[in-house]
């Protein structure tokens, strides 16, 4: 899984710890979803899609294989 | 906040104990206890390192732990569970075959243990969680 976070948050000009303190996660969380080391939760993929205003699939991109 | 506190008294009070020990004079210097305090000392700067992150989430009004920190501290755990297995297996296999003392023997596993989970934890940190 892939994900647009990094595209997105330079778009809605906001810092990593910005993102965090909405998505009620450390920055470190954000760190890791950039550099794809961690596939978050449904929850956290939802909150981080919303404060996007966008659907979780045009934020998270799901490889088909 | 309050799990950093407990962090740093924790470390503390191993400070403490490993001082009072060498004070006590039973600190020889030999090799092995120079390994052991050594060791002790790595994890207890892990601890404040840990304890000290916690600290700085707070002043930046971010969680102490979040969902990503749970599952490491979750998957290091089970890691360093299935190692530890293993490792006291060779501390009972070595037993009969060193003169150390069994305290001692216990005290390493022990002490081994702590550094196995350290391990897992920088390993899972280094590697992420992409299949979790």
């Amino acid at each position: 899984m892939n994900n647009r976070i990094k595209e997105l948050r330079a778009r809605h000009d906001l810092s990593q710890l910005e993102l965090a303190r909405l998505a009620g996660v450390r920055r470190e969380t954000i760190v890791f979803l950039e550099k794809g080391k961690y596939n978050p939760s449904l929850r956290l993929a939802h909150d981080i899609a919303k404060h996007f205003g966008l659907p979780i699939e045009e934020v998270f991109l799901f490889d088909d294989k | 906040m309050k799990k950093a506190i407990i962090t740093f008294i924790v470390s503390a009070l191993v400070l403490a104990s490993l001082a009072l020990w060498a004070l006590k004079g039973h600190f020889s210097g030999n090799i092995g206890e120079i390994v052991m305090a050594g060791t002790a000392l790595v994890l207890v700067g892990f601890a404040v390192y840990v304890g000290v992150s916690r600290l700085r989430s707070h002043q930046r009004r971010e969680p102490g732990e979040d969902e990503l920190s749970r599952k490491v501290t979750i998957k290091a755990s089970s890691l360093s569970y299935y190692v530890s297995i293993y490792l006291w297996l060779f501390v009972m296999y070595i037993s009969d075959k060193t003169p150390l003392a069994a305290h001692t023997l216990i005290g390493a596993g022990i002490l081994g243990m702590a550094v196995v989970f350290l391990l897992s934890w920088l390993g899972v940190k280094a590697l992420g969680l992409k299949h979790e």
